[in-house]
């Protein structure tokens, strides 16, 4: 019997994202892990739908595979259905006068970009202005949504030095809406042009929501990857990035445009490293000669060191080493830190240690 | 298949405990292959109890990846728990353990339940004498599993007592073939029904009430890779001091009957309309109220009977 801990390497999930032809070289073993680190990164649906996109990929999957690999198809067209529906609703209720722009998932299924394909929407993510982000939130207070449970601090913490307010839901739906008024933290170290990035919101034929512009589309996957969050767990992201390059830059010209963009929303060092990574894992092909300045070497060798242990799926079955805890506690204060001038961070820092220490029941802690 | 498998009955309790203890041991119910690790002593005992007939099997493909473990912290010493993890991750709170094996079946369940959408999972057990597939459908507490449980025990093959699994792209019903869960009062119904009945300890006080598992015979498990095809549909209630009756649903309310009791109906839309509508169009239904079982399963034989003549006829 072939060890069936033995394949669980990330790099071959990896692989086959970028070359789904590979599924006839795969033994039944190695899909073992391979099923399970995809489900883990949410990548399930996705590599379905690139594994299925020809018949002699397959023709050579074996039924029990095949078989996950339908049924995260199902489940993604149904989180998609649940998404159009949301947007349906939130249509009726916001105002008809205020411009939003739908961002990340329930864009890419909006336009109808590759990048949908078997993806797994999570919420419901609304730009608006900022003068109309209180009436938007008001209508939608108005017609039963409600603020999800936060406490007082975090609620301030959205609402002051956040980008978007505390998730909405309406009672048994189950999306949530996030409204936000830009793309990155209002207190971070980075600012995109909010008036470049809401100068250039485009229509969607036939949609009353509006979307990015396709560059900026880009800088804000960019940006939610490597600004905003703490790099662990998110390959997906880095997949969509992948995805969208591939769909909205055609020529060098293009790829001239995204660095120029990037430069002008000051995000070029995120865009460095997005480009990297998609470069390299996922055989992006990105031109050379970009007008990116790179990170200092020694900033390269610690992101090449934190990242993929932050970031590549890992199956459950052996503790995680050394090397990914310490990873994972280097991304969290590196997000900390990019969020937040020193003086907030320290005292938001401050208030989470005081909250951790207080008693609470071991029911509420819940499993690890 | 002709060489006689080694079944978990006959393996020795030191061998499964290894198994258990370094995760290699692989369950497979026909549609779904399980691959379970566990360091509790008791739900290894109860475990070869109830899965006594199912072969040993070397899984190079396993659907879900569980665990059974003991709990942890203070808690573990003064009342000790058991974990359920998939893939590393605990869903629901911990059992007390010596519950651990209903613990395990519900886990399984509910990873069937939440990743099987390739396949119609209508709320419903399953049985056929070979590949002739009797869908019985009810609500909880209608009698329905005591029903299943002694059809198994006369001689009919069980595919799955909690799930009907249809599959859409063949219209078969695959087994999915579990330890039957028999709840308060059906437990002593079943256990003295026939003579080779096997059954796991009665937990006492679960949230379903007193459950105890009848272990599946080797027929069935031996037909787990063969599918069936639906051919009859019975709505079965058990009644005190009934006599048999039998009646003949209108295809719409069978319909609905079927199709909004299913678990993924609205998740995989037009497919499992389409699914469902099949198995009415092709498959008689009745609702049946018994209270006897001998009559129920002559009633439920002959109407089998007169179903394949017909579409032999047809």
């Amino acid at each position: 019997m072939s060890d069936h801990r033995a394949a669980a390497n990330p790099f071959h999930l990896l692989q086959l994202l970028r070359e789904p032809g590979r599924v006839r070289d795969l033994q039944l073993s190695d899909w073992d892990a391979l099923i399970r680190l995809a489900r883990r990164a949410r990548l399930l649906g996705v590599l379905a739908h690139r594994i299925q996109s020809r018949a002699e990929h397959l023709a050579v999957v074996p039924d029990c595979v095949r078989g996950h690999l339908d049924s995260a198809i199902v489940y993604s067209a149904y989180r998609v259905h649940l998404l159009r529906m949301e947007l349906a609703a939130l249509d009726r209720v916001l105002p008809a006068d205020v411009r939003v722009a739908v961002l990340k998932g329930g864009a890419y299924i909006l336009q109808d970009l590759a990048t949908a394909r078997g993806r797994l929407p999570n919420d419901v993510d609304l730009l608006v202005g900022r003068d109309d982000l209180r009436r938007s939130e008001a209508a939608l207070l108005a017609a039963g949504w409600e603020a999800q449970a936060v406490d007082d601090y975090a609620d301030r913490y959205y609402r002051e030095w956040s980008h978007e307010l505390p998730p909405l839901r309406f009672p048994e739906h189950p999306m949530e809406v996030d409204l936000h008024h830009t793309i990155s933290p209002v207190t971070g170290r980075l600012r995109p042009d909010r008036a470049l990035l809401f100068a250039g919101l485009q229509e969607v034929a036939g949609q009353r929501f509006l979307v990015l512009h396709p560059l900026d589309q880009i800088l804000h996957a960019v940006i939610h990857l490597f600004q905003d969050s703490e790099l662990v767990d998110n390959l997906r992201d880095l997949v969509d990035i992948d995805s969208l390059l591939r769909t909205h830059l055609q020529s060098t010209e293009d790829w001239l445009a995204l660095a120029t963009r990037a430069g002008r929303h000051g995000v070029e060092r995120p865009l460095w490293y997005a480009l990297h990574y998609c470069h390299r894992w996922l055989a992006t092909p990105v031109p050379d000669g970009l007008p990116l300045s790179p990170p200092p070497i020694a900033m390269m060798r610690l992101m090449d060191w934190l990242y993929p242990r932050c970031t590549l799926p890992r199956l459950p079955d052996r503790p995680p080493t050394i090397g990914r805890r310490v990873a994972v506690r280097l991304g969290l204060a590196r997000y900390q830190w990019l969020r937040m001038p020193p003086g907030l961070l320290l005292r938001h820092l401050g208030h989470k240690s005081v909250q951790a220490v207080r008693w609470r029941p071991a029911a509420q802690r819940g499993a690890d | 298949m002709t060489a006689e498998p080694l079944r978990l009955r006959n393996l020795s309790p030191v061998i499964l405990r290894q198994r258990l203890a370094s995760a290699s041991l692989a369950l497979d119910y026909g549609a779904a292959v399980v691959r379970v690790g566990s360091d509790l002593g008791g739900f290894v005992t109860d475990l070869q109890r109830v899965y006594g007939a199912f072969a040993l099997v070397d899984a190079a493909f396993a659907d879900f990846h569980t665990q059974v473990r003991r709990g942890r912290g203070v808690r573990a010493y003064l009342r000790p728990q058991s974990r359920f993890l998939i893939d590393g991750v605990q869903p629901f709170d911990p059992f007390p353990q010596e519950q651990a094996l209903a613990h395990f079946e519900w886990g399984v369940n509910w990873c069937f339940a939440q990743r099987f959408n390739q396949h119609v999972l209508l709320h419903a057990g399953a049985l056929a004498l070979a590949d002739r597939g009797i869908i019985m459908a009810a609500p909880p507490g209608s009698g329905k599993s005591t029903l299943t449980a002694a059809m198994m025990l006369r001689g009919f093959r069980l595919l799955s007592d909690e799930f009907g699994v249809l599959c859409p792209r063949s219209g078969q019903l695959w087994p999915m073939l579990k330890p039957l869960a028999l709840k308060n009062r059906s437990i002593d119904i079943i256990r003295d029904y026939a003579e080779e009945v096997i059954l796991g300890p009665v937990y006492r006080g679960t949230r379903k009430g007193d459950v105890a598992h009848l272990a599946p015979g080797e027929g069935s498990v031996d037909a787990r890779r063969l599918p069936a095809r639906p051919q009859l549909v019975i709505f079965p209630s058990f009644r005190e001091g009934a006599t048999l009756s039998l009646r003949r649903l209108p295809a719409e309310q069978a319909f609905a009957n079927l199709a909004f009791n299913s678990f993924n109906y609205e998740l995989l839309g037009a497919t499992s309309f389409n699914a469902v509508a099949d198995v009415i169009e092709n498959c008689p239904a009745f609702a049946l109220e018994y209270s006897r079982l001998d009559d129920a399963i002559e009633a439920v034989r002959s109407l089998l009977a007169d179903s394949t003549a017909a579409r032999n006829g047809a």
